[in-house]
Formats: C-alpha cells, sequence, structure tokens
C-alpha cells in the first residue's frame, strides 16, 4: 500500500529500466543530484553487453577497465536500490508521481547473505550454457555471470519442477549426492562426478564396486521402469579417474590429535574426515595391511586389492598415519592411546566367523568362512576338495562359494535353511553365483560332520520347512522330522555371520552390549567415556560397508566439535527416501520413455571362475552417459534440487523456497534504458549461422577475444579450437536490409576493432578480411581508427556476398563474391564472423504496453528530433539503443539527458528521499602509539 | 595461500597488536566485526590484506570511519590480486609474497595521518558559452533544474547554425522550434544573457569559477560553479570546385537557403534545373581534415529528396565515397534511390573535375563500381562541404585550461564514458564543439552536459579528496619544476616577501589537484608531496619490500 499522501505530490525518486552502461549512467547522474533511484534489471546482475565486450573502439581501451569502477561505484552506491531479475509489470500515475508494480523472480540465494565467494560453483552438478560467453563456455546452474558482477551474488537457474523425489539421495547412509554425480556422467562430466562422490565418500571406488546401493532400491524411476544403476556408475567413475593424481586440499592444521582404532571402511572414514577438518589422525590395525573386511573378506574378483589400496594412498596422502601390525590391547594398551591423544575412534569392526557349534565342526576340512576368505587375502595357502559345501545364505557365503569354485571346487554347493526369498544375499551375487555353476540347496541345515580316517568326507542335514515369522520377520525355519540325508563333502565352509573381538576395551570400563558389541549413543557415536567414540559393525553387529562408513563419518563430526568444545549433539535431519504415488507414476509414464536399463557387461561365467580376475567390466563411457540419461531428475533442465550448494555454503545464503514476489514503488519519473538485443543470424540461413560452426556472431567473437572469455583470449574456432589464419568479417548482417532498413551504426567500427585485436592476439600473419558496403567511420576519432586498421593490413572488400559454404572436410568457409570490375572470386576461409546488427529488445513490445509509449516501425521507441530522450508519454524518458542503434558514449550521452530531462521534473523533490549518513566524532590519536590491526583474507 | 601463517606472521610486526583471519573481509558480518575490533584493541591503524584498493578501500575507510577513526588510518595490501591470483599454483611463493606486502602495508600504516578533507561552498550557477542550439538547450535545461544560468553569445543573435536549417527529412520545423527556443530563453529569468558578448578571463575552478566577459566595451563579471563549453562549429569554406568562382557552385547550406525560399534558385539559373550534382566529402576524410563530417551524407539525400520533390524531373547525381546515412537515416537513402537519384562512387584519389561549360558546369568522375570514366552536364554542383571548429576554440581552451584535439574540436575526458566532461572538474561539453553532430544529437549532449552540471549545482559544497598534494613552504624554493608536470595544472608558481626578502613558492590549488603525485616525483627539494604519500612512508614501505629495517 501507498501512503495517500504521496498521491499528487512530486515523489524524488527515478525508476530506471535496465542495467546497461545507460542505465547506470543516468542513475550516477541522477543520485548525484539528490534523487533516490531504483534501477531494475531482468538479469541477475547489471552491466548490459558492454560487460560482455572485450576493447571498445576507437582506442581500444578494455570495456571491463572501463565499466567495472562503475559497476563498483553502482554497487555501493547508498541511494541507488538495484532490484535485479524483475520485470516491470503495471505503471500508474502521473508525471511526477507514478506507482510502480514489478515483479521479481526468485533468485533463490539470500542477496544479503550471499558473499558472492563462489564455493558452490564447483560442487554443482548442472553444467548449463553460459549467457555471458554466449553459450561458448558452460556455467553451473548456481553462478554469477561473470567475475565482476554487480551484485556480486549468486543466483541459481531454476526453471521446471523436479519430476522424482530424489529417493536415492535420502536412501544413502551418508546422503551421496547420485543424482548429482549422475547429471555429471550425463553430462560427460566424469572426473567431476568422481570428486562429487570424494566429497561425502571417502571410498567411493570400494562402494562402486560392493555397495549394497539402497539408492537403486529407492530409485523412483523403478517405479516406472527399471532403477538407474548408480552404483555401476560410480564404478564407472572410479575406474576412470587416477586417484594417485588428483590433488590434495588446502588443510588448515588444529593440532589436534585422535587416534583411531581399525582401518577398515569406519575407520578410514572418520581417519579421512577428520584429517580433513585439521586434525592429526593416526590408525592403529592389527593386521598387516589397511583396509579391514574390505580386503580380508571380500575377494578379487569383486574387489581388486590395488583399488582399494588407492583409496588408501590418497587418504594417506591427506596426512592420515597408518600404523599397522599393531593390535590394540596386546601390543599397546587402550590406556596408553587414549594419554597421548585428544580423543579416539573405536571401529574394530567384526572380526570373528560364527561357529555352527555342531559335531565335527573342529575336523580338518572345515572352517568358517571368515577364516576362509581372511587366509587367502593373505596369502595363505588355501585349498579346497572336489566337492564343496558352503553353509549359509548371506553374501559371506556366496563369496566363500564363488571362491571355491576359482580354488578348483569342482561341484560347490551353497546349504541354506531358508528358501530363496529369505536369502539376506544380494540378489545380483547369486545371480552370478549361479550363473558360475554353484548349486543353492534351500531349507536344508546341516547336522553333523562326518569323517574317516580324521578327514572330512560326508555331511549329514536335515531338511526344513517355514515356520512362523521371527523377530527379523523372517520365517523361521524348522526342522522335518526324519529328512536326515547325507552328502558327500571334501571341503565345508561355515559362513553364518561374524563376531565380536573387543575384550581390550575391558580395561577403560567401557560397557559391552549384546554379542560383545560397544555402546555406543546412536546418534553421535559416543561412548559414556569422554572422548572415546566408536563405530561401525563393532557397535552394529556385521552391517554393510556404506553402513561403516557412515557411522565413522558421524562419529568424525562428533569428534570434530568435541575438538572443538563445541556440544557433541546436534539435530541431523534424517529424511526418508519418498516413493512416488501411483498418480505421479502414471504422470511420468505419459511424460518419459520407459528405457530399459542399460546391462553392465562382464568377463564370461566359464573363464571368470579359472582365476580371480574381476568379474565387472564396467560401462564404456557411451553406455555411462545413455545410463546416466535416464536418470528422472536430469529430464528438466537449471538445478535439480540436489542441494549441493546448499550444504557448501557457509553462509546460510540458500533458499530454495523463495517465491516470486510483488514489489511496489513510488517514483516521479522514468527513465528506459532496455537496451538492445544482437541480430540473430539464424534467420539468414543463406548465411549458415547456427548450422556451420565456424560461423559466430560479433559478440560471440567479442567473448573468444576476451580475456575472460570461453579461451581465455586466445582466438580459436569453434569446430576444433585450432587458431584461424584466415577470418571473413560479413557486415550489415541484419541491417540494412528490406525488413531492416536501417543502419545499425556501430557494425563497421567493431568489425574494425575486432579485426584489429584478432590480429594483435595471432599474429599479423593472420588474414583479415572485411566485407562491406559503405564504411560508416564517422564518429570522432573513427575515421583515423579505420585507416590505421588498413596499415596494420586489415583488408577492405566492397562487397556483400550473398552465402557462405562450408567445406564439411576441413569445416573451412567458402566465400564467392563479385569483386567490382565483375570478377567472381572465391575464397577460403578458417572462421566467418558475422557483423550482427542492433536489433530492438525482445521485451520492447511488452514495455511499450507497460509503460504506454510508441514504438516505431522496427519497435524501438518513437522519439522526435527536437525531444531526443523523451517518449510520448510525459515523465517517461528514455536513452540508448532502445530509441535507436548507437553506440557506447552516445548511449552515455543520451542517458544523462534523460537524468536531466527527469531532473528538471523533479527538482523540488531533490534530497527528499535519499538517505544522510551520520558519523560518530572522530577519535583523536595523536600521540598514540601506533596500534595496528591487521585484517587478513584470501 | 596459507592465510594463517600470514595472520601469524603479522602479529609478529612491530606496532601490530591484533590480527585476525576473515572469510571475506568485505562482507557485512566483517565490516561489524573490524568495528568491534578496532573498540576492543583501542587500534589506530587499520591494514586490510585482501583484494584492490581500486575497488574496495572506500569500503574500508567508510569502516574505520563509522568506528570514529579518521578515514586515512588505513592501509591495504592486494594479497588476491597479487599472489592467489597471478599465483595461483604456487603455495609457498604465494605465500612468502603476501607475508612481504603486509610487511610493508604495516611498515606504511605506522606513519600514516589523520587526513582532512576540505569543503568548498558551490556556487550554484552555470555559465554556457555558445548560444547555438547546443548552448541554448543547456542554459534552459539548467534554469528549469532550478539553477541561475549565464548564456554568453559571441554573436548579436542567438540561434547558431540551427537558423540556416529551413528541413528536416522527417519533416519536423526547425525553424517553428527554434523560434520556441529563442522565446523561452529570453523569458526565462534564469537565463542571462549576453550577446556580442566574449570571454575576457575564467578563474577558480569547480565551484567557484569567476569570469569576466566583455560586452559593447563593457566588463562584466560573473561568478559560477560550473561551465559548459557549447561553441559549436562552422561550414567548411571550400576552395576546390571552382567555388566562389562560379555562380552555380553552392554549399549544401546554401542550396538549403534557396530551396527553403522557394523560387530563388529556380529564378537565378532560369526555371527548374535539369541536372545537379552534389559532391560529397568537400574538406572532410582528406589529408588536411582526415575526420568525416558525419552531416553531409545525410543533408545530401535530405536536399536530394527535396530537389525531387519539388522538381520529379530533375536528374540529381550525388558522388560520394562511403555512403553514412547511419541509424533510421538509412530509410532515406533508400527513398533516395527508389527516386531516382544517382549515387557515384569516387575515390579518394580520383577526385571528380568540375569545370565550366557553356553557361552551365561539366562534371567528370571516375565511377568506381563500373570502372569508367563518367561525364556529366549539369546546372548545379552542390559540395557538401564539412564540418570544421572556430578558431576561437583555442582561446577558449587555454582559459578554461582544457584541451583541444589535432583537428581543433575539444577533447572530452574519456572517449567512452565521459563524452561530455573535460579532464577538469566542473567544466562539460556540448555540440558541434565537440565533433559534427545532427540536431538531435547536440540537444543530446546538451541535456547530458545539464545533467552533469546539476550533479555539482546540487550540492551546498564539493568534498575534495584528502590524499592531494601539499607545498612544504620551508623546502620549496620556487624552483618551479613541478608546474609544468602538472596534468592538472594545479599548481602556480607565487612570490612574497618574508623576512623583508622575496620568498619564491608554488602554491597548490586544492580544488583541482588528483594527488597523482608528478609534482612529488619531479621535486628535487621535498618542497611538494602527496598526503598520504609522504616521502618517509613510502620509504619504510621500500625498506619494508627490502627487508631493511
Amino acid at each position: 500500500m501507498l501512503p495517500h499522501d504521496t498521491q499528487g505530490k512530486k515523489v524524488g525518486a527515478v525508476l530506471i529500466v535496465g542495467g546497461g552502461i545507460g542505465g547506470m549512467q543516468a542513475a550516477l547522474d541522477l543520485a548525484a543530484c539528490g534523487i533516490k533511484v531504483y534501477l531494475v534489471d531482468n538479469k541477475p546482475s547489471i552491466g548490459g553487453v558492454m560487460a560482455q565486450l572485450d576493447k571498445t573502439f576507437p582506442t581500444n581501451d578494455c570495456a571491463m577497465c572501463t565499466q567495472a569502477p562503475r559497476l563498483v561505484e553502482i554497487g555501493r552506491h547508498k541511494d541507488i536500490e538495484l532490484i535485479t531479475m524483475s520485470e516491470v509489470e503495471r505503471v500508474e500515475g502521473e508525471p511526477g508521481n507514478f506507482r510502480i508494480t514489478l515483479k521479481k523472480r526468485p533468485r533463490y540465494v539470500d542477496i544479503n547473505k550471499c558473499t558472492g565467494c563462489g564455493l558452490c560453483f564447483p560442487s554443482c552438478p548442472v553444467v548449463m550454457k553460459n549467457e555471458y560467453d554466449l553459450g561458448l563456455s558452460d556455467r553451473k546452474a548456481i553462478s554469477i555471470l561473470f567475475p565482476q558482477a554487480v551484485p556480486n551474488k549468486a543466483a541459481i537457474d531454476r526453471r521446471e519442477e523436479r519430476p522424482c523425489k530424489a529417493a536415492c539421495m535420502d536412501a544413502c547412509p551418508i546422503h551421496t549426492n547420485a543424482l548429482g554425480y549422475v547429471k555429471l556422467i550425463a553430462e560427460g562430466k566424469f572426473r567431476e562426478a568422481y570428486q562429487l562422490n570424494r566429497d561425502v565418500n571417502p571410498l567411493p571406488s570400494i562402494c562402486g564396486k560392493v555397495c549394497f546401493a539402497p539408492c537403486e532400491e529407492a530409485c523412483n524411476r523403478g517405479e516406472m521402469d527399471e532403477p538407474i544403476a548408480i552404483r555401476q556408475l560410480k564404478m564407472f567413475v572410479s575406474d576412470l579417474v587416477n586417484i594417485d593424481e588428483l590433488p590434495i586440499p588446502q588443510i588448515t592444521k588444529t593440532g589436534k590429535k585422535v587416534a583411531i582404532i581399525g582401518a577398515g571402511p569406519a575407520g578410514l572414514a572418520a581417519a579421512n574426515d577428520l584429517s580433513l577438518a585439521g586434525h592429526e589422525a593416526t590408525i592403529f590395525e592389527a593386521k598387516p595391511e589397511p583396509g579391514g573386511m574390505l580386503r580380508y573378506a571380500i575377494p578379487d574378483y569383486r574387489l581388486p586389492k590395488d583399488v582399494l589400496q588407492k583409496e588408501v594412498n590418497y587418504i594417506q596422502r591427506l596426512g592420515v598415519e597408518i600404523k599397522t601390525g599393531v593390535e590394540v590391547g596386546k601390543d599397546i594398551s587402550l590406556a596408553e592411546i587414549r594419554k597421548n591423544h585428544d580423543a579416539v575412534f573405536i571401529g574394530v569392526g567384526a572380526q570373528g566367523g560364527m561357529k555352527l557349534e555342531i559335531e565335527g565342526e573342529r575336523l580338518p576340512g572345515v572352517t568358517d568362512g571368515i577364516r576362509f576368505l581372511r587366509d587367502l587375502a593373505m596369502g595363505q595357502k588355501v585349498r579346497v576338495g572336489k566337492r564343496v559345501a558352503v553353509i549359509g545364505g548371506g553374501n559371506t557365503a556366496m563369496d566363500c562359494a564363488r571362491t571355491a569354485k576359482r580354488l578348483g571346487g569342482e561341484d560347490v554347493k551353497i546349504f541354506y535353511r531358508r528358501s530363496r526369498a529369505e536369502m539376506p544375499a544380494s540378489a545380483e551375487e547369486v545371480e552370478a553365483l549361479e550363473k558360475e555353476g554353484v548349486h543353492i540347496d534351500f531349507l536344508t541345515t546341516p547336522q553333523r560332520f562326518l569323517s574317516e580316517r580324521g578327514t572330512l568326507t560326508r555331511m549329514e542335514c536335515i531338511r526344513m520347512k517355514l515356520g512362523e515369522p521371527d523377530a527379523g520377520c523372517r520365517r523361521r525355519p524348522v526342522p522335518i522330522p526324519g529328512s536326515n540325508f547325507t552328502v558327500v563333502v571334501d571341503t565345508a565352509i561355515a559362513a553364518l555371520g561374524q563376531h565380536l573381538e573387543t575384550d581390550f576395551v575391558k580395561e577403560l570400563g567401557l560397557p559391552l552390549g549384546k554379542n560383545g558389541t560397544i555402546v555406543a549413543d546412536p546418534k553421535t557415536g559416543g561412548t559414556n567415556i569422554e572422548g572415546i567414540f566408536a563405530g561401525g559393525d563393532v557397535v552394529t553387529g556385521a552391517a554393510f560397508v556404506i553402513d561403516a562408513i557412515a557411522l565413522g563419518k558421524k562419529a568424525a563430526r562428533s569428534i570434530n566439535r568435541y575438538l572443538k568444545s563445541e556440544p557433541i549433539e546436534v539435530q541431523e535431519e534424517e529424511k526418508k527416501p519418498q516413493k512416488l504415488t501411483l498418480d505421479e507414476v502414471a504422470l511420468l509414464k505419459r511424460r518419459f520413455p520407459t528405457l530399459k536399463r542399460m546391462v553392465m557387461r562382464e568377463e564370461p561365467a566359464k573363464k571368470r571362475i579359472t582365476d580371480f580376475r574381476e568379474v565387472a567390466i564396467g560401462f564404456s563411457g557411451e553406455e555411462a552417459v545413455k545410463e546416466a540419461l535416464r536418470c528422472l531428475a536430469g529430464q528438466i533442465e537449471g538445478c535439480i534440487l540436489c542441494g549441493e550448494c546448499e550444504r557448501r555454503c557457509d553462509a546460510k545464503a540458500i533458499d530454495y523456497v523463495q517465491k516470486e514476489e510483488t514489489v511496489e514503488l513510488n517514483v516521479g519519473a522514468i527513465v528506459l534504458s532496455p537496451g538492445y538485443e544482437s541480430f540473430d543470424a539464424k534467420g539468414k540461413q543463406e548465411l549458415g549461422y547456427g548450422r556451420y560452426a565456424n560461423i559466430v556472431s560479433a559478440l560471440e567473437f567479442e567473448r573468444i577475444l576476451s580475456a575472460s572469455g570461453p579461451y581465455s583470449g586466445k582466438v580459436l574456432r569453434p569446430s576444433d579450437q585450432k587458431a584461424p589464419k584466415r577470418i571473413a568479417f560479413m557486415q550489415c548482417v541484419g541491417s540494412r536490409d528490406v525488413e531492416r532498413d536501417y543502419c545499425s551504426s556501430i557494425c563497421c567500427m567493431y568489425a574494425t576493432k575486432e579485426a584489429i585485436i584478432a590480429k594483435e592476439h595471432v599474429g599479423e600473419d593472420l588474414d583479415c578480411d572485411i566485407f562491406f558496403m559503405d564504411m560508416r567511420a564517422f564518429g570522432k576519432g573513427f575515421e583515423a581508427y579505420y585507416e590505421r586498421a588498413k596499415e596494420l593490413g586489415v583488408n577492405y572488400i566492397r562487397c556483400r556476398p550473398a552465402s557462405v559454404e562450408e567445406i564439411p572436410e576441413s569445416k573451412n568457409l567458402l566465400i564467392k563474391y563479385l569483386v567490382e570490375d565483375e570478377k567472381k572470386v572465391s575464397r577460403e576461409y578458417d572462421m566467418v564472423v558475422l557483423s550482427t546488427g542492433v536489433a530492438p529488445p525482445h521485451s520492447a513490445i511488452k514495455i511499450g504496453k507497460t509503460f504506454g509509449i510508441a514504438l516505431n516501425r522496427f519497435n524501438f521507441c518513437q522519439t522526435s528530433i527536437f525531444k531526443p530522450a523523451e517518449s510520448i508519454r510525459e515523465g517517461v524518458y528514455v536513452a540508448g539503443p532502445f530509441t535507436e542503434p548507437k553506440d557506447i558514449p552516445e548511449t552515455v550521452m543520451q542517458a544523462s539527458a534523460a537524468a536531466s530531462k527527469a531532473l528538471s521534473l523533479l527538482k523540488e523533490t531533490r534530497g527528499s528521499l535519499i538517505v544522510q549518513k551520520e558519523y560518530p566524532p572522530e577519535r583523536e590519536i595523536a600521540g598514540e602509539e601506533p596500534r595496528v590491526g591487521v585484517f587478513v583474507c584470501h | 595461500m596459507k592465510v594463517p601463517d600470514v595472520v601469524g606472521y603479522a602479529k609478529t610486526l612491530p606496532n601490530v597488536v591484533y590480527a585476525e583471519n576473515n572469510l571475506y573481509t568485505c562482507s557485512n558480518d566483517t565490516q561489524e566485526r573490524i568495528k568491534e575490533k578496532i573498540k576492543e584493541h583501542q587500534l589506530n591503524r587499520v591494514v586490510v590484506a585482501s583484494c584492490t584498493p581500486r575497488t574496495h578501500e572506500p569500503l574500508f575507510r567508510n569502516t574505520i570511519r563509522e568506528a570514529g577513526l579518521n578515514p586515512y588510518l588505513f592501509e591495504m595490501a592486494n594479497i588476491r590480486d597479487q599472489c592467489s591470483w597471478v599465483h595461483m599454483h604456487e603455495f609457498e611463493k604465494a605465500t612468502i609474497k603476501s607475508r612481504d606486502l603486509v610487511r610493508m602495508a604495516v611498515a606504511k600504516a605506522r606513519l600514516l595521518e589523520p587526513l582532512q578533507r576540505q569543503s568548498v561552498p558551490i556556487v550554484k550557477s552555470a555559465l554556457v558559452i555558445g548560444g547555438g542550439l547546443s548552448g541554448m538547450t543547456s542554459a534552459l535545461e539548467i534554469a528549469n533544474q532550478g539553477f541561475d544560468v549565464y548564456l554568453v553569445e559571441r554573436e548579436k543573435e542567438i540561434g547558431g547554425n540551427l537558423r540556416r536549417i529551413h528541413y528536416l527529412l522527417n519533416g519536423e520545423k526547425p525553424q517553428q522550434e527554434l523560434k520556441t527556443l529563442i522565446t523561452k530563453v529570453k523569458e526565462n529569468d534564469r537565463i542571462h544573457l549576453f550577446t556580442e558578448a566574449k570571454i575576457e578571463t575564467i578563474e577558480g575552478s569547480i565551484g567557484n569559477f569567476k569570469t569576466k566577459i566583455a560586452i559593447n566595451g563593457d566588463s562584466r563579471e560573473i561568478e559560477h560553479g560550473s561551465v559548459i563549453v557549447a561553441t559549436g562549429a562552422k561550414e567548411y569554406n571550400p576552395t576546390e570546385y571552382l567555388y566562389g568562382q562560379h555562380e552555380r557552385v553552392l554549399t549544401q547550406l546554401e542550396l538549403e537557403q534557396r530551396l527553403a525560399a522557394g523560387d530563388g534558385l529556380l529564378k537565378s539559373i532560369g526555371g527548374n534545373p535539369r541536372t545537379v550534382v552534389m559532391i560529397q566529402c568537400v574538406g572532410s576524410r582528406d589529408d588536411e581534415r582526415p575526420y568525416c563530417s558525419r552531416l553531409c551524407c545525410t543533408h545530401a539525400v535530405k536536399n536530394a529528396l527535396k530537389l525531387k520533390e519539388l522538381s520529379p524531373t530533375t536528374n540529381v547525381y550525388v558522388l560520394y565515397r562511403d555512403i553514412r546515412t547511419y541509424g533510421f537515416k538509412e530509410s532515406y537513402y533508400t527513398e533516395a534511390r527508389q527516386k531516382g537519384v544517382v549515387f557515384i562512387r569516387y575515390d579518394k584519389d580520383q577526385k571528380p573535375g568540375v569545370s565550366k561549360n557553356h553557361d552551365g558546369l561539366r562534371v567528370d568522375v571516375y565511377d568506381q563500381t563500373l570502372g569508367i570514366p563518367v561525364e556529366i552536364a549539369t546546372d548545379l554542383v552542390v559540395l557538401s562541404t564539412g564540418v570544421v571548429p572556430h578558431e576561437d576554440n583555442k582561446t577558449i581552451a587555454q582559459l578554461l585550461k582544457v584541451p583541444i584535439n589535432s583537428e581543433g574540436f575539444f577533447l572530452e575526458a574519456h572517449m567512452k564514458l565521459r563524452p561530455v566532461d573535460f579532464a577538469t572538474d566542473g567544466v562539460f561539453l556540448a555540440g558541434l564543439a565537440h565533433y559534427p553532430k545532427t540536431i538531435e544529437e547536440s540537444i543530446i549532449q546538451a541535456q547530458a552536459a545539464s545533467a552533469k552540471a546539476a550533479t555539482i549545482l546540487s550540492r551546498e559544497s564539493i568534498e575534495l579528496e584528502g590524499n592531494i598534494s601539499q607545498v612544504a613552504d620551508e623546502n620549496c624554493d620556487g624552483c618551479a619544476y613541478c608546474v609544468d608536470p602538472c596534468p592538472y595544472k594545479a599548481i602556480t608558481l607565487l612570490e612574497y616577501m618574508r623576512e623583508g626578502a622575496i620568498k619564491k613558492t608554488v602554491e597548490v590549488n586544492e580544488t583541482v589537484c588528483k594527488g597523482c603525485g608528478c609534482c612529488q616525483a619531479t621535486c628535487p627539494k621535498k618542497g611538494i608531496f602527496v598526503r598520504g604519500f609522504k616521502l618517509e612512508q613510502i620509504g619504510a614501505q621500500v625498506d619494508a619490500a627490502l627487508g631493511v629495517t
């Protein structure tokens, strides 16, 4: 609501539409005269076309160097209020007192909190065309258009609603940004995809190979057809990236020391995160090598040791020290460790294999699964007989059976007491195992092992049936009396589960829970002893790798808070993965075609069982991209709401729930300086723009010349990024033709400039031919500039060629033209620059209607010779190319002229709405010793 | 770089009582923090090691001022541009260099002194030199903005070149507009018009000029805060193409005069001309005046269309080099061709020839497009003469200490972004005195100049920079070495009596000085220095750079 008493009175404020150099000039002039200015721009930052220019004619001054101080001045001016991403919807009132209604689009970034640091950009997975470089380079969905932008605040380019609910991210215990990295893979940004993983997951390549992938189970695409192969995509990027070459981030040391017991996934994860937080992390590992169960329980054909080693190496490069072969409780006491460190994390895992507790279990030839796999991993000689029985239905049982097959077991069989549906092993594993020729005997359990002459010969079993569900909701197996039978076996492996070996903690009085687990707070990992934390299998009992990593990370966060003397317990939001409703699924099915999940290639079963080669071959780049493109989140343009920027933002500036706003202003006058559009040369089919890669518009070439442009100022042609030897400039594209019977006034000079600068960058050998009709060097210093260009070897050809053709092999361009004595000439160029004309802004018609002003037949604003800065509506003044094509100084002059008109209209109101600044009295420092304060930032 | 390392190092420097590391020193919360720390640690000098003073010095100066410190007790070390950016891949070295820069900044900061900004009251009126279209427009705009204006015209009548323009391409009526404008100027109470007047002297600087004007032998002194130069330009007076030797060789303005008068033209040649030849670039784009006069192509098109309107059977030829009907003027060029005006392109090295032919004229031209020589028997030859600056410009330039370019036009402060300003504060430029331009463009620049003048006149006073030159009278012996190098002409030599002897010294006009330091660099006797950049202050910085303590 506007105050009533302002009605009819003149208001000491001016609305300026368009933040280009014209709008900026008018704003500065008006504000300097005591008028409050609202500077409205449709873009996230001001600067207009001038901000995109490399140099300016005829002095070849750097455009940004010239403009930047003004941008800063505007940004800091107390009486100029910038209103970005906004458009005027309604104008009411009369000259001296207009009421303006603006529509302000959400930026999704709190402009008052964002510091413009840019830390959110690299991690954003959505790659978009950078408009500032006219699509010649990429930017992220969250970005700042150019480094000198004012306001220097990020904006999120969010265009559509995401069709899925990103359940993958919520399903992952460490909330891996799966939709983000899948999006990056879809863009072909494989290294970035790995990095995005690595940012939360210290062991991405491990998870890529062995994670049970709860993300895939939750994936909303699964409701439509099949879930995205998220794990395999992770494996693809992890295999591709050379971890040894990854840079190490800069870490500021805190001087605090943390001991970690156990170099399994939980310990490694905790060490990784603590080290990144600046603490000195030391891992004590009883085994000769780090990795825990990853090394000693997962066979090579699933997880090659060198893959593990590379991840461990990277963690060591972060500064983590790993002391192997040191068993806590034996080689060193926990008390001693505690004394020498500021905090301790216990992540020793579940190391022991469970026993069947039946007769004959101690016979040679009978072993437990954990020991079996560990012995093999440690390089001990492990043999199996021809007939191998593996007892159990979990992944360890599968590993044992498949390993036995590879060790020469001819008849390898699994005995499982429940049915297939109850098997805890992953379906993938079961399928692979069966392919390899392992048979599963369901509803069977061993009763005893029988021997002859001290060796295992047979196993007596009993058939089971399924009874009532047990506590874990699985149906309990019940023996069928009298169904006993025996099978002939040479080797029996009991893969029943793991138990804990945690006696070493007793010395400190840490209480143990069920099955010897360490009791720790599930929210923090803290134990009842201050400074001692625990996580992983040792707390939960045997679980998945990703669970152990999650607990290691959680404990690391708690330890970090503990070391900084912050409260250890914080509220961590746990989001449950959301399913789509049936209606939503139906809607998606209509919107997106069904696409089969990409099947990853594997080594053929016959071949692979002959050794321990890795079974998975993985995706090719093409397959990976194709699979990644199935992701529903990636189907939209712009931000996919993955939350990565929000996690990175220390200033807490990200605000996804911002809404479009309506802003009302009361102003006395209006200055319109909406600028112009560069003519879209796609409208001239015959010139090949948009079809041939090496034909660019003049503004695109301007970006190519610019040091801040797509090629850092190297003059390269888009098709192969090679330096051109011959460039043709074609004048009057979109000017001086039948539909546009006007001259764009600036093209002759900017083409001359671009030719001069291109020669400066590439060297004198570069041929620059400018095809023109009349050389319009009519401004101050222009004629001399034109003469100088000729001296520098720029070649002017007076002719308007009808068309340009591409030579497909070389992507060079052929221009045929007539010289003045009617001779036909044809010349080949590496690159063609179209001197595209000045077209009215796209918004011209809307502006015309909204502000009630007249446009001419080309849709530029109508003015008259004796009122050149005035529209037909009193109080609405105009400046810049919106009234007629013109160059920068003429725009600047007209902007000042428009300001002058507004000043005349509002002369009584000067100073009425501006901010008066008051300062405290100045402190006398005479006679004081200097006391210097130094504030450093990078 | 390792910021904590730099902070740690800063703490070891002499007189540093506090140092800290901020994520973003420029953010609002850090500004508050700096203010708190100033109070908490009783700081009396502040060093910020971050980005460039070009963009951020005003912010930090303001911050420490808000904390009650003099804003000049601030020093900046640009470790972003000069370390993190340029040595992005050399962590260690960038850190070492940052330490160096911080050490230098602290060394200088220790010697910083509070500086005061002088405040000068503004005389709220303007002087406009030149009573043509631009001058009148400027004067009227300024008056409408509520300020007094002195409008000075050398001629008896105001109106300038516009008096000779009788019709326009779009049908607007220039003489009617001129009449209205003159009336408005004459009737405006705030405009003080002096005709047949000459500027004798202009003294002072921004906000406070004193100007002597001679009017009919009388002399008058006026005071004003700003100046607009709108002295206009003239039509080139041709010596070529039989101009002045043959009555049927005219300039475009002369043709316009006759076409507007109705029968004058027709009478002199005994009826409608059968043929008219116009020659472009007369006195422009040649060795003597290499610039383009901008207007002549459009003027020729305008008069050609007028001829065709008055006498459709007349053959009109335009001999040109490039047709420069820029912007929306292009459509009139199209229209002229549609109406049968023939455009023949000639080359600079093969200019047309004009000779007498019976009672008419003959024009010979080599047609570049067809590649053949063409001979035209014509009734009239019309020369599209260029625009030349007034000789008076030199005098005005000297009086105001502003530059003119080699062509004799006034030179603006910056070609792109300050097209109506002079480098000298408070003095602005409009119209043909700047460069040839159309009516519309002259009005735009005149209005722009008025807005610029208003930015000064709407203030009560002007605050000058603190970092400007100061004379150390005890050292200065008046050698005047500094006078000429000063790019702002801010220094004058003066003599006065001291202790019975003549003492020579220099004086700095503080309203003009920009603190560039040329004088200090030139002075062999430590007789002049820029405040905040004293020799000892810079010396301390150099010593710190070299590691001399």
